[in-house]
């Protein structure tokens, strides 16, 4: 049974990794958080779920929701960031919240408060290796969430829009002065924050079958959590602090009573922030 | 001539029996109700959280009024609904109360909704001396608390939990069981925790989860590590302390992890269209409930056609249009009231005000044979009597499986 646990810990903290993902991309860029970020995870999940009513396979939904996740996430940077740049650092903290109560208000005008549930569309195929079972949906889940967290890695590492990336968020006035186009590179991280927010929510809705519109403010705050447990603007941090998420959060509903679940998470969130600010694999410090 | 004598002699006394019959007959009408309409209370929440569970519940009053006064009222009077909101909160509801008993001197009053409500309005009632028939609140031993103006038109979990683990018990010859409940949600936890136990014991069915249920949040959205745990514990049946839309995803991941054991539980089972949602994962749970749109009785018909009517204009939208069971006790408290107004010599006159609302009191004390929707009237701490029906889902919805 333990085998299996680790297994339902994996899947459910591959989704909390790409939620971290996105924050932590926004947070080494511009040292904010993004509080909608929660509910662009949310709405990508809709958006999944209206395509897949549309009889649309399972990968264009997928890319799609992204896409339109990505959308959103740039509409925050525009409205709530943009304005905001030279403003207190809490007006886009504010702003954020404003813009999460906001789509939560949308998609219950769309999709309704009740909770809406993907089509059986496909035969689920099982996979018993040993005592353990998988399913097919599992696998889309964690090598999907897998291959796009080793595609953000080398996009930011490797390619020229990463880099300059990279150099944004470690210093933004050099960075500009060297030729890199700031604003550009500020949309595009938040496009990639959303698309990959709108990704782990359709995957999200895949296994757990039923969303409804406020489902974004639990995994927002688990996302942080992660996020800082991983450490601050810290990729690989984050995606390793989904994955711990995930496994406390099964472990505890397995073996304690699912009572002391955020009393846990939290708690140790609570810790971290105290004792080791830096989380498990370091704060990308901005040099200023 | 003298045949036409004898005629309208014939006539004459056939019109003196028949004037004398009218007079006696109007005058015993002036006596039993006054007035231009007969006044009746709601008080729900038409704001707030349980605002789509008030609008409902006001709906099934006014359907039952319509009904009612088509037929012409109560001796020529019809009834008029009178409609304070509680917003959701006590404090409102203490204040709604006060507005329909004084200002709007209304003879009995449907509602509260919510049991911390009916905590503050129930004391009230008492001291304000007018009947109250709630038809959800259904926090143990609300009414015993509050004799004797305090009325329930409901049923508690456990008088539904006994013949839906009896029927669960023959169908699956189950012998032992585990259970998986919310710790969040109050109804759902008192079920799992408290109701269900106590019924597979009374039925020899062992509880292999003992004290230590498997636990889950209300709106949790990955049920893997209950559902393993459940596997590896092997039961016969899973007793659920869930709400409906919980219950889907309970079920349907077991199902997933290759569990093919039944699950049941009680009332709450029947919101969120479980069979329809479920498809071929839920068939074959077991619930129970006292009331059913499907109920094939004269009685539910016209209920449902009335609701259905009657929700087009009072609050239309996609949360009232089609009733549950608290717009039909709703409806029935009304039926009730009426059958009191007219057996308990209700004079409906404003100056027997008080003591009209004290009759209502004492003949909704001693009812126990209504013949209601689903009603059957009130026991001795003034909790709802009522049929249960134990269900099961085939073919996509809930079908019963046994009649009382």
């Amino acid at each position: 049974m333990f085998l299996q646990q680790l297994i339902n810990g994996v899947m459910l903290g591959s989704t909390y990794s790409l939620i971290a993902i996105g924050y932590t991309l926004v947070m080494g860029l511009l040292q904010l958080l993004n509080i909608a970020h929660g509910d662009v995870f949310m709405f990508g999940a809709f958006l999944g779920l209206s395509l897949a009513l549309l009889n649309m396979p399972l990968y264009l939904s997928l890319i799609i929701a992204m896409v339109g996740a990505g959308i959103i996430s740039v509409l925050i940077e525009r409205f709530c960031f943009r304005p905001l740049r030279k403003a207190h650092f809490l007006g886009p903290l504010v702003s954020t919240v404003a813009f999460g109560i906001l789509l939560q208000n949308v998609a219950t005008q769309i999709w309704g408060s009740e909770p809406s549930r993907f089509p059986q569309t496909t035969e689920v195929a099982q996979f018993q290796l040993g005592p353990v079972l998988i399913s097919s949906i599992q696998i889309i889940i964690v090598v999907t969430s897998l291959l796009l967290m080793v595609g953000i890695d080398q996009f930011v590492k490797r390619t020229r829009i990463g880099r300059a990336m990279r150099a944004t968020s470690e210093n933004p006035q050099t960075a500009g002065l060297l030729g890199v186009d700031i604003d550009r590179v500020i949309v595009g991280t938040f496009f990639v924050s959303g698309a990959l927010a709108g990704a782990a929510g359709v995957l999200t809705a895949l296994v757990y079958l039923q969303i409804i519109p406020f489902i974004g403010i639990r995994q927002g705050l688990i996302g942080m959590v992660a996020m800082v447990i991983g450490g601050l603007g810290n990729l690989r941090g984050a995606m390793i602090g989904g994955l711990v998420i995930g496994i406390i959060e099964v472990m505890n509903d397995a073996y304690l009573t699912a009572g002391y679940r955020d009393m846990i998470i939290f708690g140790l969130f609570f810790l971290f922030l105290m004792f080791r600010p830096e989380g498990l694999f370091g704060t990308i410090e901005r040099q200023s | 001539m003298a045949r036409g004598r004898k005629t309208s002699v014939l006539r004459l006394a056939l019109f003196f029996i028949l004037s004398s019959a009218l007079a006696f007959h109007t005058s015993a009408l002036a006596q039993s109700i006054a007035g231009k309409e007969i006044r009746i209370g709601v008080l729900v929440p038409i704001t707030g959280h349980g605002a789509n569970a008030g609008k409902r519940e006001a709906i099934g009053v006014q359907a039952a009024i319509d009904v009612i006064n088509a037929q012409g009222g109560v001796y020529g009077v019809p009834l008029k609904m009178y409609l304070e909101d509680t917003a959701s909160n006590p404090q409102e509801g203490v204040n709604a109360l006060r507005k329909l008993a004084a200002d709007h001197k209304v003879l009995a009053i449907v509602g509260p909704h919510y049991s911390s409500v009916a905590e503050s309005t129930f004391p009230m009632g008492n001291r304000l001396k007018i009947v109250q028939i709630a038809v959800a609140s259904s926090k143990p031993g609300m009414a015993e608390a509050n004799r004797p103006y305090a009325f329930r038109n409901t049923i508690t979990e456990d008088k539904i939990a006994d013949p839906v683990v009896r029927e669960f018990k023959k169908r699956y010859n189950i012998k032992k069981v585990a259970i998986i409940t919310d710790i969040k949600d109050a109804v759902a936890k008192f079920i799992g925790v408290d109701i269900l136990p106590a019924a597979f014991k009374a039925h020899g069915i062992e509880v292999m989860t003992g004290n230590n249920p498997v636990t889950f949040q209300t709106n949790d959205t990955q049920f893997t590590a209950q559902i393993t745990r459940l596997k590896a514990l092997n039961p016969d049946g899973i007793g659920l302390g869930a709400l409906g839309p919980d219950a889907l995803n309970i079920i349907t991941e077991a199902r997933r992890q290759g569990m093919t054991q039944p699950f049941m539980s009680t009332g709450p089972l029947h919101e969120g269209d479980l069979p329809q949602k479920g498809g071929k994962a839920v068939e074959g749970t077991f619930s129970g409930s006292c009331w059913s749109p499907l109920l094939d009785t004269p009685g539910n018909k016209q209920f449902v056609e009335a609701y259905k009517k009657r929700a087009q204009t009072l609050y239309p939208g996609p949360y009232t249009e089609t009733p549950d069971y608290y717009p039909a006790w709703a409806y029935d408290a009304v039926f009730m009231i009426v059958e009191a107004l007219k057996k308990g010599e209700v004079t409906n006159n404003p100056k027997d005000l008080e003591s009209d609302r004290e009759k209502i009191m004492k003949y909704l004390s001693n009812l126990r044979d209504f013949k209601g929707v689903g009603s059957r009237g009130f026991n001795e701490v003034g909790d709802g009597i009522k049929d249960v029906y134990v269900d099961e889902i085939k073919g996509g919805r809930w079908v019963f499986i046994t009649s009382k």
